[in-house]
């Protein structure tokens, strides 16, 4: 019985070699190619990063970049980032992050402070908010490289054969949708009212029409229970009970509210700039029919579009952080600014490329983006940012529901939101 | 042949599987135990320390734990009755000799093979008050006045996500309750026939206690699967509105993915494992108990 004996450990041995085997195998299939970087990317935006890191190769010989195409759902490639960081892996060396996870990543320890590369005199060459969405506790995190924000389109076509002006107001909004709607097969104003990150989008710029605010991550002040607070929310819980939203908003996420305001069925649609791309395509039947604002405000408070937009930062574990860094500063040249925002119509990160004369002549509404992008409202850089959003969109999503009166959805939210972000401090430089 | 030397070689051909059912199913398992005793919060503070039960307590002060357990609860025990009913019935059915079984019997286990993501959005779609097909249908038998936002609303949200997992894994039901019958002789219920029963007597004294294994296993399976739900209310709902359908699973998820608090998300996950455990004991105790009688 020796026989049989040999050949089972030497099927165990064979079995463990393979196994060390495929352990090792090596990272790079890619000839010469000595280092490697590589990144996460989502499908949609893949093909338009690749003739940025060729670019990148043919400037730096003997480099690969590795773009790797994730899910298309931002909540799953924020997953599959966290899960190989989690592990300190390295197989991400950069981290293309939405404008809400750098705080969270920073905070995680899982990036690197960018500080020496892009001192704060770099600010200039970038929009502003754009920037400083990438700084937490005072340190650069993310460079940005396209640049998003929450806007009010509206059909001016409606409006003019109405007579009626652009809304400056929360009041004048809600009655032109009143007045321009026929609901059910026409509806004023659409908008995200699901529970997610982006009914706190939306909640956040009507706030800052009325002049309140969410939290300040100086002093960990929470302004929800403020008069503001509470009449910004009533608006929107509002609109859908006087038939100037449809009843379902409270279930709508950008492509719900989008595709009623495409099929000529509502004056007004918040949305972000890609909404507006769609409409002005080549056979749209909106073409050279939808105006562009910001949200309106009242006394006491501001215009405003919540910031969003995408930046990338070079993960702690990465073993080729100086390249990583230089693929960020390429990834921001004008060059590679002009691969990724020409044939997509993204909103360019870099100021330089709002005076591009190839980037105006393929996206015009350029010129008017960066004038709004001015009026940004930022959501608060704080660590927990995630629990604190989940929260407001839980207690926002009670009160469109009817489960809650706003009163008792913000109260609840900002007791909630106290317990989690713990007690105020005072603010920088008043203390002691 | 010595006896030890054949068990020290079986031991030796079982290893591999062993080891890696060991390193795949085991060391999490543990991990994640061992997790929840820790203060594993990467926001709060990178370093990890012992917790020793603060993470189960936690629990008990979670308002949103009980809701979303109370969401669980509910969602698993209204689907997982709906299905077994109509899992019953449509086996019942396809158990009987018609033209074309075979292919009514394909088409039936058609929503069991569609994943769940893309079914779920279909259905979130469905729901939609402005595009919807089924609030179209309704209107147009009369049986609607207006539309309704189907997932706008807490009670009309959960039978909306209980109607979806109905449709999708009543097939399974199905299927199982259907390889029962099929294993129970002829001969008896042949012999139910002849000694007079009513079919509807034949069904509940004959045929239906010889399928209770199956129905054990569909049930259980189904109530197992059901419990730690997911990806079809993460698609449908997100857990809204105001956290209506928000289970356990989704909110250990994000203590996991959003909130990096691994200490809670696992506290979290170990007391649904163990409360499934409960139950399903429970269950299949309760189960042989009339076969040790009889």
């Amino acid at each position: 019985m020796i026989a049989p004996k040999k050949v089972i450990w030497a099927a165990l041995v064979l079995m463990s070699t393979a196994a060390v085997g495929i352990g090792c195998a090596p990272p790079s299939a890619h000839g010469p190619a000595t280092s490697t970087i590589s990144v996460l990317l989502p499908p949609s935006e893949r093909p338009f990063w690749q003739p940025i890191a060729n670019g990148f190769e043919a400037a730096h010989p003997g480099t690969h970049v590795d773009l790797v195409e994730g899910p298309q759902s931002t909540d799953l490639r924020e997953s599959l980032y966290t899960t190989s960081l989690l592990a300190r892996d390295a197989t991400f060396d950069l981290v293309y992050l939405d404008v809400t996870w750098t705080p969270k990543f920073a905070a995680a320890g899982w990036l690197r402070a960018l500080d020496d590369s892009f001192p704060p005199s770099e600010r200039e060459h970038f929009l502003p908010h754009a920037w400083d969405a990438g700084i937490f506790d005072g340190h650069l995190y993310r460079v940005p490289v396209r640049t998003d924000m929450g806007l009010l389109f509206y059909r001016q076509d409606w409006l003019d054969s109405a007579h009626v002006h652009p809304p400056a107001t929360f009041e004048q909004l809600a009655e032109d949708a009143v007045v321009l709607g026929d609901p059910p097969a026409r509806w004023g104003y659409v908008w995200q009212g699901a529970q997610y990150e982006g009914l706190v989008c939306n909640y956040l710029e009507v706030l800052t029409g009325y002049g309140g605010y969410w939290i300040d991550p100086e002093t960990n002040d929470i302004g929800l229970e403020d008069p503001e607070a509470v009449a910004a929310a009533h608006f929107l819980v509002d609109a859908p009970q006087v038939r100037a939203s449809p009843p379902g908003v409270g279930t709508y996420q950008e492509e719900e509210s989008r595709r009623i305001f495409q099929d000529g069925r509502a004056a007004f649609l918040r949305n972000w700039p890609y909404a507006y791309r769609l409409s002005q395509q080549a056979g749209s039947p909106l073409v050279g029919h939808v105006g562009v604002l910001l949200m309106p405000a009242t006394d006491g408070g501001r215009p405003s579009g919540t910031l969003g937009g995408w930046g990338l930062g070079v993960s702690t574990y990465s073993k080729n952080p100086e390249l990583a860094t230089e693929f960020i500063r390429y990834a921001v040249s004008i060059e590679s600014q002009r691969a990724l925002c020409a044939p997509t119509g993204y909103a360019p990160a870099l100021e330089a490329a709002y005076l591009d004369s190839t980037l105006l002549a393929v996206n015009p509404f350029l010129t008017r983006f960066r004038a709004l992008h001015r009026h940004c409202t930022v959501r608060p850089a704080i660590a927990r940012y995630a629990q604190a959003s989940d929260i407001l969109q839980r207690h926002l999503s009670a009160a469109l529901a009817g489960i809650e009166s706003p009163q008792m959805a913000l109260e609840h939210a900002a007791h909630e939101t106290r317990l989690l972000l713990g007690p105020r401090h005072p603010p920088r430089g008043t203390a002691g | 042949m010595n006896g030890r030397a054949t068990i020290r070689e079986s031991w030796v051909l079982i290893a591999p599987a062993f080891l890696f059912l060991l390193a795949v199913i085991a060391l999490p398992i543990l991990r994640v135990l061992w997790l929840s005793f820790l203060h594993a919060d990467l926001v709060g503070n990178q370093q990890f320390s012992f917790a020793g039960i603060d993470q189960y307590d936690r629990l008990w002060n979670d308002a949103r734990w009980l809701k979303s357990l109370g969401n669980t609860v509910m969602f698993t025990f209204s689907s997982v009755a709906i299905e077994l009913g109509l899992g019953l019935a449509l086996a019942l059915l396809l158990h009987r000799a018609f033209r074309g079984r075979g292919l009514v019997r394909a088409l039936v286990t058609l929503p069991w093979v569609l994943p769940t993501a893309i079914m779920a959005l279909a259905w979130a779609w469905i729901a939609n008050d402005t595009f919807g097909v089924a609030n179209d249908l309704l209107q147009r038998l009369g049986l609607l006045r207006a539309p309704v936002a189907w997932l706008g609303a807490p009670a009309t949200a959960m039978t909306t996500v209980v109607l979806a997992d109905v449709w999708k894994t009543t097939p399974f039901v199905t299927l199982v309750l259907l390889a029962g019958l099929q294993g129970i002789p002829d001969t008896v219920v042949e012999a139910a026939r002849l000694d007079g029963l009513s079919p509807w007597r034949r069904l509940a004294r004959v045929t239906l206690p010889l399928l209770l294994p199956s129905v054990l296993v569909a049930g259980l399976f189904r109530l197992i699967q059901a419990y730690g739900a997911f990806d079809l209310i993460y698609v449908m709902t997100g857990g809204g509105p105001g956290g209506a359908t928000e289970t356990v699973s989704l909110y250990a998820y994000r203590n996991y993915f959003r909130y990096l608090d691994f200490g809670y998300g696992s506290a979290l996950a170990v007391q649904a494992v163990v409360l499934m455990a409960l139950l399903s004991w429970a269950i299949v105790r309760w189960a042989r108990e009339p076969g040790e009688v009889s």
